[in-house]
């Protein structure tokens, strides 16, 4: 008898009559179709969006200033930061720091986001024919999209000229570093989640990294301090005499042997002919193969691992960064308390409270405030008792920090629209005005984040306290800490303002959500960072103006303010910059009211 | 008191809801019916305030959504499918959240009252990743009833419920409505819209198909008389006559 099954043309391997035991499942290959589809259709849905004349023009300008930021040193022989790359001197630096990040993940837990699958791939991949190992792979497959577009970025930024290496070689070099990380900081998921899920057993089997990572922070650790005297004198000569002492201490025996698998991993890149990197790159190789083949037999822990990391997927993706301080509760079941909320009063306070609980209670942020802080406070205490020269290194350091928060800051901390706009339907249900809302939005943040730069004030301030010369003869030094005290509001009001008028005016191209992304996305938050901070400085120029010419005014026809004068520049300057930020905001209010809840769902 | 006038969304070129018109009056629950990609969430979405009408107009309480939103929507309450809560407030503070964005004024003693009804107390310290689906659905209407709406939308609000929590919902539901409100409640459980509605919009291909009460449809359509209501569903959104030529 004929159906109408028998006339529709199937795959040979999907027709009804096929039994069970011919059937040959091939998950590579679907996994394969899964991801390759998935980015070609998000690349297709996202380009879609050029139609609008508001994405156009961000194209033209992502063009025009990807140009600039990548290739803009061109005709002088390398890229921005080759410099970095023309000797192996840093070497031990770059791998010290490389391996206290690679330490954290060990201590403190990588981010759970590295195991987690997508609800859907739950649905799909679970239960499916999949062996364990092809999940693991299909996780490997899914970190190479953002390794190698992170690997183009540094490849382009750290290019030479005709004295290095090939652009190939030194791609090819990052791939392996940026693939290493991604294995070590996975296969640290899996060992950590499973010490957690199986207690004792679970906790045996991550006693050998760690007391192999133990050994090894603690020798580039004994290696520094075996110096201190050294770098000590050295910051009586200044920032470059410091940085030369702690190559020297990181050169010798002991840390340079413990950083070696570090530096095995880094030498390629470091490398200025074809031959030295012939010899480097094969051992870099090896290195990858070795974490490939670990992490590979970490299979068995892998789909619990996973599972119990995807159950927890909304706990995590609220939780700001890797940290693991970051939980809701305590062991003891407590919940992290917050500001209590009065019941009336102006609607805006309530947006801004529930940013700020899910920053203390999602983020820790109290937590690393008050870590920052102390720490802060001891370094001050420390390097202003061995000498004053230390002491104002330190202050230099502490600024340097400062400058950092301010610009990195807003790109860190997300408790805002960017997270809220995955709730847009909800958010437009509020009886308030789009300008409230985005105001309300972007004046948590701007608290939190404000405290955190102030948290810096407390360096000069145990300083004071320490040697009360200091305030006698401050000069500059005190107005120059209020000018600091209020700027910084205003300054990060600005700087979430962009942000979250990235988010709203490009929704399908934003990533919405506090989720964290691991090393191999550096290369983008380098090139984001800049492109904030030239939005910045172009809202910057008139009241930066205002500012200069008022202290100039006050030193040029000897103002009775005297150095104070900086203050008044300061205050006219954000109040400059204030006036700014309110139709930038109006504006945004007006974005907010138009954006469709369809555009924000279909672009994430 | 929800007045909705010739209203069209379009997605480009595609029609998604075209001249619907219909009034729910205080105290009535409208059960907005239809198949799957009629239009009922788009039409609830721009009641709520979510969506921007292409045309035509739509009223709160008297009040036009369109010309003063923060007027219209501080009338209404709008309960989704899908309950979005935010991950890091218990369930007490998302009714403290609501109370100051909504200016509720007896909102202290309110709070336990509501969280007592909607048998929430037991939770009340609770995040929502602690609690269950049906638990997280109650929150969001306890949410939405907290600050007294004068319109109240619910998209498929007994999903997730248990059988005693969906005997609650509808009790709550029904108290609303008999304390005033002007009700819609779209669900494909047609038991629960026959239960509870006190008139019918059956759309179809985002067209208004039938509207007003079971009596009032059947004289309109006199050959739908005698027949269950999911017999009338499939013969208004002519769902049967899709299956058969697909068959």
């Amino acid at each position: 008898m004929s159906t109408s099954l028998d006339r529709t043309v199937l795959p040979g391997e999907l027709r009804a009559t096929d039994s069970a035991a011919t059937r040959t499942p091939s998950p590579p290959a679907a996994l394969l179709f899964l991801y390759t589809r998935s980015f070609s259709n998000r690349l297709r849905s996202q380009a879609a969006r050029i139609r609008s004349p508001r994405y156009v023009a961000a194209v033209i300008m992502g063009a025009l200033y990807l140009y600039w930021a990548l290739f803009r040193n061109a005709r002088l022989g390398g890229g921005p930061l080759a410099t970095l790359v023309r000797g192996d001197e840093l070497v031990p630096v770059f791998a010290a720091l490389l391996l206290v990040s690679a330490a954290r993940w060990w201590i403190f837990g990588a981010d759970r986001g590295t195991l987690a699958f997508a609800p859907a791939e739950v649905q799909f991949l679970f239960p499916a024919p999949v062996s364990r190992r092809a999940l693991v792979h299909a996780k490997l497959v899914r970190t190479q999209l953002a390794i190698l577009v992170n690997t183009l970025i540094w490849s382009v930024l750290l290019r030479g000229n005709s004295a290095s290496i090939e652009g190939w070689q030194r791609g090819l070099s990052l791939w392996i570093i940026f693939s290493v990380l991604a294995l070590h900081r996975l296969g640290a998921s899996i060992v950590r989640a499973n010490a957690i899920e199986h207690e004792n057993a679970g906790r045996r089997r991550s006693i050998i990294p760690l007391l192999v990572f133990g050994s090894l922070v603690g020798a580039v650790v004994f290696g520094l301090g075996s110096r201190y005297a050294v770098i000590l004198t050295a910051a009586d000569q200044g920032m470059r005499a410091v940085g030369g002492a702690i190559v020297d201490a990181l050169h010798q025996p002991i840390p340079l042997a413990a950083l070696w698998p570090v530096r095995a991993l880094l030498a390629p890149v470091f490398t200025t002919t074809t031959s030295a990197w012939l010899g480097a790159a094969p051992i870099a190789f090896v290195l990858l193969m070795l974490h490939y083949l670990w992490v590979v037999r970490l299979d068995a822990s892998f789909e619990e691992a996973a599972l119990e990391a995807t159950q927890h997927r909304a706990e995590r993706l609220l939780r700001f960064r890797s940290s693991q301080m970051g939980k809701s509760r305590s062991r003891s079941g407590k919940l992290s308390r917050v500001p209590s909320l009065a019941l009336t009063g102006r609607p805006e306070i309530a947006i801004a409270w529930k940013n700020v609980a899910a920053a203390i209670r999602g983020g820790a942020w109290r937590t690393q405030l008050i870590a920052f802080t102390l720490g802060l406070a001891t370094l001050a205490i420390v390097t202003r008792s061995a000498s004053a020269r230390a002491g104002d290194l330190f202050m230099g350091v502490t600024i340097g920090w400062g400058v950092m928060l301010l610009f990195l800051g807003p790109l860190w901390m997300r408790f805002d629209l960017r997270n809220d706009l995955q709730r847009l339907a909800i958010l437009k249900t509020w009886p308030l005005s789009g300008q409230r809302i985005v105001a309300a939005e972007v004046a948590g943040v701007t608290v939190l984040h404000s405290l955190t730069v102030w948290s810096l004030m407390i360096v000069p301030l145990v300083m004071i306290v320490q040697d009360p010369s200091l305030l006698r003869d401050s000069g500059v030094t005190i107005p120059m800490l209020c000018s600091v005290a209020i700027a910084v509001p205003v300054f990060n009001a600005l700087m979430f303002a962009i942000q979250n008028g990235t988010a709203l005016l490009f929704p399908a191209w934003v990533r919405l959500g506090t989720e964290a992304r691991g090393f191999e996305t550096m290369g983008q938050n380098l090139l984001t960072t800049g492109a904030t901070s030239l939005a910045a400085a172009v809202a910057l120029v008139f009241p930066v103006f205002v500012g200069g010419i008022t202290i100039w005014v006050s030193d040029v026809f000897g103002s009775p303010l005297g150095v104070w004068s900086i203050l008044l520049g300061t205050v006219l300057g954000c109040i400059v910059l204030a006036l700014e930020l309110w139709p930038l905001l109006v504006w945004l209010g007006s974005v907010f009211e138009k954006t469709d809840v369809n555009d924000v769902a279909s672009g994430n | 008191m929800i007045e909705v006038e010739q209203y069209t969304k379009l997605y480009g070129d595609t029609v998604a809801v075209r001249s619907l018109s219909f009034a729910v009056r205080p105290g009535d629950v409208l059960g907005l019916v239809g198949p799957n990609g009629a239009g009922k969430t788009t039409t609830l979405r721009a009641l709520a305030g979510i969506l921007q009408p292409t045309s035509g107009s739509i009223r709160i309480g008297g009040v036009d959504l369109r010309t003063d939103p923060v007027a219209a929507k501080a009338r209404l309450a709008f309960i989704p499918d899908e309950p979005a809560l935010f991950d890091y407030l218990t369930v007490t503070e998302h009714l403290q959240f609501v109370a100051r964005l909504y200016g509720v004024r007896d909102a202290g003693p309110r709070i336990p009252v509501l969280l007592e009804e909607l048998e929430l107390t037991p939770k009340a310290s609770a995040l929502p990743i602690e609690l269950s689906r049906g638990m997280k659905q109650k929150l969001a209407i306890a949410c939405g009833l907290l600050h007294q709406p004068s319109a109240l939308l619910l998209d498929e609000p007994l999903t997730g419920l248990d059988p005693v929590g969906i005997r609650r919902m509808k009790e709550t539901i029904a108290a609303r409505a008999r304390e005033g409100t002007a009700v819609i409640l779209s669900s494909h459980l047609l038991h629960l819209v026959e239960e509870l509605c006190t008139r019918l919009l059956v759309i179809s291909r985002g067209e208004a198909v039938a509207l007003g009460t079971i009596a009032e449809i059947v004289e309109a359509r006199p050959e739908l008389a005698g027949r269950s209501l999911e017999e009338m569903f499939i013969a208004l959104t002519g769902s049967d006559a899709g299956q058969t030529a697909a068959a």
